[in-house]
């Protein structure tokens, strides 16, 4: 469970975050629903333990980042806005060096990253170095990487950018696994139907602040739209109808 | 702590060994060319001194028929006489030939008439690669009116010594080991310029190239501590320039013996042990331009720039270097404090077969590990900013 609790934070002048607080549950999908320059990534930043908050703070099954943040690390996978593979390394180098670096090793590691090569049907090109994957194999071997230290909780960071119809299939079927097995899985994206096809938890964020937030059904409630699209249109408000 | 670091140490060495470029700079261009420029510079110098020192010289004449004696004299002071070219003016001209001796058909006639035999010496004084000919031309004439001046006194029964109210020793002491000095000089440069080779692209690709892919961000959600990181990082760093420069110490002791330098009596003595010596000394530098370069490359937005910055930044330890090569100085304590100078004079004092200072080495080594220590803290510094991620 991931619970954050009136985070912001500023870059020099501009307030990208601005006191957001919302909870990401355990066996929920959470989706961060918001325009671009919304605040999403800063956020998933700051629940990453790459960036500090101003003020505020977060806990991750009960642990604060800030205080303990090499335990809320071991706790959280992250899967950040490009994959951020090693093109030189093979997608199982590319596992086992998180794996290691997360405390893993010797037949625990690679027992679990045969576990993960098989999960994501990654087994075709696990040996072959990582510069020639397609965009989706990216994304998997990223995902594996993430989880290599089997974390309750798991951040991605618009996952489905770039990718086919069939590798997103893929992917939201690997999500649901996911929560299905228990996680909490939060992850952003500014595409609606993206979120509503997945997510049981909706937070909509613009301008650095929660607008929106509950099931599709009471955002539609909330926002008094039927159509979940002029929905999010509507609780993002008129600077950002282009984006929506 | 210790399985994390060497986990960040192995994986930036394998993958940075299967990088072409990388590699290509640490086991070749950055081994190598020292040596091989060292070899041909060193080669080319001492094989021309003794061409100059060997080979007769060679003066064509004409009119040799004029002066049967001058000719046998110049002869039993190895010079080859050739045939004249038809217009030795033209051909001096031409460059054709550096010097020639025009004997003219009065010479005879002055010549037992005791007066002064006319000759010239047809040259062009503006060609700097005749000078020696020309010189030793002179020289030999001169050598041969003051032989016959001497004989023709000694008939007249006085002695040929109230002539000669001056003697003149010229005492040239540039000896083919004084030349062979700068390029001497030339060799902690190639060293040092080695370990800096091989730091750096592994110093970019762990820093601004490990962002730009980025990398860099999941990277600092891993449960790792950000000292334990940039040590891991530095180490594989370190050992990359570490192989270059020990390559390079190895490949100067095998072109050593390229070098005719026996020829000339000359004492290179760059041995096995001298090389090893020469490498232990060197190795803290290692560290301390890794430290000094991913420092830089960690400031630095992409690639580019950081290849860019690091091109400047690894011109900065040579500028010491170079300064001892122009305006060579006695070795004092202070030069020991500064990373590079250190390390040439050290490696100049061992080749010139100097006795080691314990006290130099002692400081030199540990003022270069404390600046690399430094700059390694102000690296984990800069990883534990949020600004790291650009």
């Amino acid at each position: 469970m991931i619970e954050i609790k009136d985070i912001s934070k500023r870059f020099g002048k501009v307030q990208a975050v601005d006191g957001v607080s919302f909870t990401a549950r355990d066996g929920h999908i959470t989706g961060l629903l918001g325009p671009n320059g919304a605040g999403k990534s800063t956020s998933l930043r700051i629940i990453s333990t790459v960036l500090k908050p101003d003020t505020g703070s977060v806990t991750v099954d009960g642990l604060d980042v800030q205080h303990d943040t090499n335990g809320a690390r071991l706790k959280l996978g992250v899967l950040p806005h490009n994959s951020g593979l090693y093109p030189r390394l093979s997608a199982r180098e590319n596992i086992r060096y998180y794996g290691e670096l997360n405390g893993l090793s010797g037949t625990d590691l690679k027992r679990r990253i045969d576990e993960l090569v098989e999960l994501l049907e990654i087994g075709d090109f696990a040996e072959r170095p990582a510069k020639g994957y397609s965009q989706g194999q990216r994304i998997k071997v990223a995902l594996a990487r993430a989880i290599v230290h089997g974390p309750r909780n798991v951040v991605l960071d618009e996952p489905t950018n770039g990718l086919d119809v069939m590798a997103t299939r893929a992917l939201r079927t690997l999500i649901r696994k996911l929560r299905d097995s228990g996680h909490c899985v939060l992850f952003s994206s500014h595409v609606m139907q993206e979120v509503a096809a997945l997510c049981d938890g909706i937070v909509i964020i613009a301008h650095g602040r929660i607008v929106a937030e509950g099931t599709p059904d009471e955002i539609r409630r909330q926002t008094g739209e039927q159509d979940l699209e002029e929905a999010f249109v509507k609780a993002v408000g008129p600077h950002s109808e282009a984006v929506a | 702590m210790m399985r994390k670091f060497l986990a960040v140490f192995l994986k930036e060495i394998v993958d940075n060994l299967r990088d072409r470029r990388t590699l290509l700079t640490v086991l070749v261009f950055g081994p190598l060319f020292g040596p091989f420029f060292y070899t041909i510079m060193m080669s080319t110098v001492i094989n021309k001194q003794i061409a100059d020192l060997d080979q007769p010289l060679k003066l064509p004449v004409a009119g040799a028929e004029y002066a049967p004696n001058l000719i046998e004299f110049l002869k039993q002071h190895d010079t080859m006489i050739a045939a004249a070219p038809a217009d030795p003016r033209q051909a001096v001209k031409d460059g054709n030939v550096d010097v020639v001796l025009v004997i003219p058909k009065d010479y005879a006639a002055a010549f037992s008439a005791g007066k002064p035999a006319p000759l010239q010496l047809v040259m062009d004084n503006s060609r700097e690669s005749a000078g020696k000919d020309i010189k030793r031309a002179r020289n030999l004439l001169e050598d041969y009116s003051l032989s016959v001046a001497s004989l023709r006194l000694l008939a007249r029964g006085m002695d040929p010594r109230t002539v000669v109210p001056l003697a003149v020793e010229e005492a040239d002491v540039s000896t083919p080991q004084s030349r062979a000095v700068l390029l001497l000089a030339m060799l902690p440069y190639f060293f040092l310029f080695a370990a800096i080779l091989g730091a750096f692209y592994l110093a970019i690709d762990t820093t601004a190239g490990e962002r730009e892919r980025g990398s860099l961000e999941p990277l600092l959600t891993t449960a790792v501590s950000r000292t334990t990181l940039v040590m891991g990082k530095l180490g594989a760093v370190t050992l990359f320039s570490a192989v270059s420069l020990a390559l390079d110490v190895v490949a100067m002791v095998w072109c050593q013996g390229l070098i005719p330098a026996a020829k000339l009596n000359i004492a290179l003595s760059f041995t096995p042990l001298t090389a090893l010596a020469a490498f232990l000394v060197s190795v803290p530098f290692c560290l301390f331009i890794a430290a000094l370069l991913s420092v830089v490359a960690s400031y630095t937005k992409s690639y580019k720039e950081a290849q860019t910055w690091l091109s400047f930044i690894m011109i900065l330890p040579m500028v010491p270097v170079l300064g001892m090569v122009l305006y060579p100085a006695e070795p004092a304590l202070w030069m020991m404090l500064v990373p590079s100078l250190s390390q040439d004079v050290l490696i100049t004092g061992l080749i010139k077969g100097e006795p080691l200072k314990g006290l130099f080495i002692s400081v030199s080594v540990l003022s270069t590990l404390l600046l690399g220590a430094g700059l390694a803290s102000l690296a984990v510094w800069l990883y534990r900013r949020e600004r790291i991620l650009g």
